[in-house]
């Protein structure tokens, strides 16, 4: 291959991969740090409302996520119709794991505080996943949210373990919103 | 060590001659392979991304528009132009048999 064609297909590579350059608007990151710190916290002062808070804030939360989403692709002027559908089916699934893991719960016999762990580590492995496969910075919140799984279980006792967890996670999205996110109509 | 086969005259012509003349140009194939991920992409967007001139992107896009490689898409935002681009099935065909002429005469040596 010739100097010229080498540099013209590195040229070509550089500017896919501006363009793959992922991240997050902000504001989804913070939706999520207000439902979570609220969602969170719900466990500890009324845990019989925590699984209609998440019910609906979670719906609520995922429509607002997906319109600032297509709204911020707009913004930059570069839409994908499969890759808000990825992120869609990502965090869709993650959503119906939650809501049926909540709802066989009872039938295993199983207690509010165990659905609790559980969930808490399905949504790490989530976060985790979304950072390996779609935006990078969401990695370090599958190790925060992680973190938080193991001390939540660490840390009996603790008279607001969810509270506290919740606000751990919260402050983890705004920082990866800060590492990691866009304003909205930057790249 | 075994030494690399010098190709043979013909084994370069065939694939030199399904190169696209017209995404032969570094910065026309960048906005083919763009287009071919995203589904459509803004002027203001690939000028950022290619780091183009107005008027040399301009004038990129409006020769991939003739050959009908691209379709073009006009409307307002916040009562600003937007101009949107998307790769036309004309356009597609023409850039993966482009890629395949490339990777041909790549090749596996």
């Amino acid at each position: 291959m010739s100097a010229d064609a080498r540099e013209d297909l590195g040229y070509v590579r550089d500017v896919v991969r501006r363009a793959e350059r992922r991240a997050m608007p902000r504001a989804i990151l913070w939706v999520w740090a207000a439902i979570s710190v609220a969602g969170f916290a719900i466990i500890d002062v009324a845990p019989e409302r925590a699984g209609l808070y998440w019910l609906v804030a979670g719906v609520a939360g995922f429509l607002l996520s997906a319109w600032i989403g297509a709204r911020r692709a707009r913004a930059i002027g570069q839409e994908s119709e499969e890759t808000g559908r990825r992120h869609m089916l990502h965090w869709a699934g993650m959503g119906v794991a939650i809501f049926l893991l909540s709802f066989g719960a009872e039938g295993w016999g199983s207690t509010p505080e165990a659905s609790s762990h559980a969930i808490l580590l399905m949504v790490a492995l989530s976060y985790w996943l979304a950072g390996v496969h779609m935006v990078p910075a969401l990695k370090w919140m599958g190790v925060v949210a992680a973190a938080v799984y193991v001390a939540v279980a660490l840390l009996e006792g603790f008279p607001y373990p969810w509270t506290a967890a919740g606000i751990v996670i919260a402050m983890g999205l705004v920082v990866a919103s800060l590492a990691g996110g866009t304003a909205g109509d930057e790249s | 060590m075994t030494k690399a086969r010098r190709p043979r005259a013909g084994e370069v012509r065939e694939p030199l001659s399904r190169i696209d003349r017209l995404l032969e140009h570094r910065v026309r194939l960048a906005i083919a392979v763009l287009l071919s991920r995203w589904d459509r992409l803004s002027f203001s967007r690939l000028r950022e991304l290619t780091g183009e001139t107005d008027g040399s992107l301009g004038a990129h896009m409006r020769r991939m528009e003739e050959t009908g490689y691209v379709s073009v898409d006009k409307e307002f935002r916040d009562r600003k132009p937007v101009t949107w681009y998307a790769l036309a099935p004309a356009g597609r065909r023409a850039l993966d048999a482009h890629l395949r002429a490339l990777e041909d005469l790549i090749g596996p040596g």
